[in-house]
């Protein structure tokens, strides 16, 4: 399956300590451009600390990631001095939606979308909004572009998100539970702009409990618990025949509890 | 349940007319209260002058020399507002020290800011006043007089300083609260979008920050209008300096004193107004 080459995401024994709170043990992964990878597992096995590790919102205590060529490398509790004037660099390479959208309240739609491209790329305004527009589009919010956030849904808000960070042109997309915080009537609308993505061939990274877009569009599901990937494979194999009694219990529970589709 | 697309009124819809007869009793109800505390105003005023009168005060010097201080609001409202302005600034510079994790920011603005609440307003302006123009000329025997120049400030400008350096100071915290008042997931976000911490403070955090701010600086600088009478030690040729001036000229201490007071009380009654205008347009600002 991985026909694309070389992978664009690569994450070799890392690790995170909050204080006495060891939460990521030796974690490595390596992601294939246009690969969908859905991380799953219970709350507080350290599936946002990864994500969050990825693009540098958290520091990591040791280890060693690279993104498109862009490496950072951390060891006894410090990025190395060369890797932390890399840091932006591999903040640029991702584009991170948050579980409660963080959109701007005091900007518009468009003006959330084309406030990064204008200020930290330089892009030209008129070129910057033409590329959100055509991105608001593909989000169905060109229609609220001159609206400001407090007048829309949380659906509304997250897709604003994406089409935001879409507009930095990332190579990697890190969703951190895009739909938790959704009534249950506005996730479907998220997740319809997220496959379309993944149809697109964006490579995603999405940390989520919506087993049903796993297994549809998932490349790769991956189990973690206690700050370790336990287990990974295609939907199928994951859902239907987990190896590790760690992933069958955990999905056992979730199938008790009618969230698996 | 029938739906339907007719305006309502309160003729079709009862519970409308009800509502519409409780919000007009409680609105009225509101007007006498507030007519009832303008009239006890009225009554204090009144007493106050009638036992002013008994004292021979006069107000015809009150009429004639009014016009005196008067002048002086101009300069007593621009060195208010210049200072304010300046004290904000330091107060965001303070604010981002106190938050910044950098130790020489972190040193100057616990500094700063622990000298300036430590002390007196009037032993600041007089270290400013009296103080400065000494260390200037000790600069200018060393044989340094560009340097000896900085430190020799006219009236107006050692007042700005003044109460720019002091107010900088106590409004650190105003300014640090409205910055730690923006969700962290703000910050996070536009970190995660790759901008650098100026960007991030200049066209995310800022913004949002203003509207917690700016009703508190509103309160500073109505405060800052009366504590500007300091200055008039100065030598600074504002409302309290110039009615000074002719109290103690005609012995009129307190015909003088009042037009003062009057001054400063219309100003700060005037500021609020302003203010609270300001604060209402604010919280629709996200809206449209
Ligand atoms: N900034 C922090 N400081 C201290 N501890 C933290 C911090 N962030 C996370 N933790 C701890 O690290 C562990 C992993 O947290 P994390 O948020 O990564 O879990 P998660 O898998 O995303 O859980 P959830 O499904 O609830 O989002 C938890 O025990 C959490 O309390
Ligand atoms: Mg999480």
């Amino acid at each position: 399956m991985h026909t694309n080459g070389n992978p664009i995401v690569r994450v070799q024994n890392l690790h995170k300590w909050f204080g006495l709170l060891h939460v990521l043990r030796g974690i490595s992964l390596e992601v294939y451009p246009q690969e969908v990878v859905v991380i799953i597992g219970r709350s507080g096995s350290g599936k946002s600390t990864f994500l969050r590790c990825l693009n540098l919102l958290e520091e990591p205590t040791s280890g060693r990631i690279e993104i498109d060529g862009i490496v950072v490398e951390a060891a006894n509790g410090e990025l190395l001095p060369e890797s932390r004037a890399r840091a932006r660099d591999l903040r640029l390479k991702t584009g991170m939606v948050f579980q409660d959208f963080n959109v701007f309240p005091h900007k518009t739609t468009l003006e959330n979308v084309i406030e990064a491209p204008i200020v930290v790329k330089g892009v030209p305004k008129e070129q910057a909004v033409e590329k959100a527009r055509e991105l608001l589009r593909k989000v169905g919010l060109l229609d609220k572009q001159d609206v400001h956030p407090i007048r829309l849904s949380g659906g509304q808000k997250q897709r604003i998100a994406i089409a935001r960070a879409l507009a930095m042109e990332p190579k990697v997309m890190l969703f951190d539970e895009p739909t938790s915080a959704l009534d249950p009537e506005l996730i479907g609308e998220v997740l319809a702009v997220m496959k379309d993505l993944a149809l697109e061939g964006t490579t995603m990274i999405v940390v989520t409990h919506e087993m049903g877009f796993a297994h549809e569009v998932a490349d790769r599901v991956i189990y973690m618990e206690g700050g370790v990937l336990v287990e990974e494979g295609p939907p199928d194999q994951i859902f239907t025949c987990p190896q590790d009694p760690r992933t069958r219990q955990f999905l056992a529970r979730i199938i008790e509890s009618g969230r698996l589709v | 349940m029938e739906v339907t697309n007719a305006p309502l009124s309160p003729e079709s819809d009862p519970d409308l007319a009800v509502g519409l007869a409780l919000v007009r009793k409680a609105r009225r109800a509101r007007l006498i209260e507030t007519a009832k505390v303008g009239v006890v105003w009225l009554v204090l005023l009144a007493l106050l002058t009638a036992g002013l009168l008994q004292l021979r005060f006069s107000p015809q010097y009150v009429f004639q020399h009014a016009d005196f201080v008067l002048r002086g609001v101009g300069t007593t409202i621009g060195v208010s507002v210049v200072s304010i302005l300046i004290a904000s600034v330091l107060a965001l510079f303070g604010a981002l020290g106190r938050l910044s994790r950098n130790p020489i920011a972190q040193g100057i603005s616990s500094f700063y800011i622990s000298v300036i609440r430590g002390t007196p307003l009037l032993i600041q302006v007089y270290f400013i006043y009296l103080g400065l123009p000494q260390i200037g000329q000790q600069l200018k025997a060393l044989g340094y007089p560009q340097l000896a120049n900085v430190f020799t400030l006219t009236e107006i400008q050692s007042g700005i300083l003044a109460l720019s350096l002091n107010y900088g100071a106590y409004m650190t915290e105003i300014f640090r609260a409205g910055l730690q008042a923006v969700g962290h997931g703000q910050y996070e976000a536009a970190a995660a979008l790759g901008m650098t911490r100026w960007q991030m403070l200049r066209r995310i955090i800022l913004p949002q920050a203003i509207r917690v701010i700016i009703p508190d600086v509103g309160n500073q600088f109505i405060a800052m209008q009366k504590d500007s009478a300091l200055v008039s030690l100065m030598g600074v040729w504002e409302i309290t300096f110039r009615a000074n001036r002719l109290a103690r000229k005609d012995s009129r201490f307190i015909e003088m004193l009042l037009v003062a007071a009057t001054l400063y009380w219309i100003l700060t009654i005037v500021s609020s107004w302003l203010q609270s205008r300001l604060e209402k347009r604010m919280a629709h600002a996200y809206e449209r």
